[in-house]
């Protein structure tokens, strides 16, 4: 396999750290990035799914969730989303191929997304509020719990949301397009204050 | 308009791809008439009330549904599961009735 090559956020130069918007004494959503040590989808074949999740609990040392909700341990979270796929990010480096030997390829697909994604944290007291104002889907803890996992859009861009708390959110946005996310995060986090960091 | 996916829940139609009239069968491979298969691909009877069509949550978890909508009040009857993953997804809609979803 051809050398992977060094992880670059696409929000490299446009992530400032630092207050903005109406920030008063705290500022009412947070912002920060990371990227993935690894990210990879995993899709079980129609028939499949029962042996791809024995293969994931193996593998990974996690119950696999069931439809659209995460687990976690240490720094591995596993998601659901969607019938018989699975999102699986670790911050360690090598878990595709760590997959790919555990999973032949009549059982399922995997596809390497670690440079395909940004994860933008959004967290802090008006998070549910800032991301109500822009993805339309139910965001009210009864709907989407701490642990789930949501699969949306923001005008066209498609964003997976995990949720980890009542007031903090991780978007898995795509790289080619995390520029239009953040512009429209920074927008609309300029009501109730955001802070970067 | 709102569509209840069978995985995701109640979202905004704008998250899914009409993909056309789940009624039109696709004449099978033997069927050499040019007739027929004109009419699969392009003859619609454009129905005003109850509609069967096909949809996809493009920006969700790109399960296809059947939905069964009235064309001219907008209204959704029904939207059901179809694919490989249906019936783990019929065991999923329960779940989301039950969740209030």
């Amino acid at each position: 396999m051809a050398e992977i090559p060094d992880r670059i956020s696409p929000l490299d130069g446009l992530f400032e750290p630092g207050d903005f918007g109406a920030v008063t004494n705290s500022p009412g959503v947070e912002y920060s990035q990371r990227l993935c040590g690894a990210l990879v989808q995993v899709q079980a074949w129609p028939g499949t799914t029962g042996k791809v999740e024995a293969v994931l609990k193996q593998v990974l040392g996690l119950p696999v969730p069931k439809a659209r909700l995460a687990h976690m341990k240490d720094e591995t979270i596993l998601m659901s989303t969607g019938p018989g796929r699975w999102l699986v990010d670790d911050e360690m480096e090598g878990l595709e191929e760590k997959l790919r030997k555990a999973l032949p390829s009549d059982l399922g697909a995997l596809t390497g997304l670690t440079h395909a994604r940004v994860v933008i944290s959004v967290s802090g007291e008006k998070a549910e509020w800032v991301l109500s104002s822009g993805i339309a889907m139910d965001f009210h803890v009864n709907a989407f719990p701490g642990g789930g996992v949501q699969l949306g859009h923001h005008h066209e861009i498609g964003v997976t949301i995990h949720r980890l708390g009542a007031n903090h959110f991780e978007l898995y946005a795509f790289t080619s397009l995390a520029h239009g996310l953040w512009h429209w995060l920074t927008h609309a986090g300029a009501e109730v204050g955001y802070r970067v960091t | 308009m709102k569509i209840t996916c069978p995985y995701c829940g109640e979202r905004d139609h704008r998250e899914f791809t009409y993909r056309g009239d789940a009624t039109a069968i696709r004449p099978s491979i033997d069927n050499t008439s040019l007739d027929d298969h004109q009419a699969f691909v392009y003859d619609r009877k454009n129905t005003a009330g109850t509609h069967r069509e096909l949809w996809n949550h493009t920006s969700g978890c790109r399960t296809h549904v059947v939905v069964v909508r009235d064309t001219v009040s907008h209204e959704i009857f029904s939207c059901e599961p179809v694919g490989p993953f249906a019936k783990q997804l019929a065991r999923n809609v329960a779940k989301l009735k039950g969740a209030g979803a």
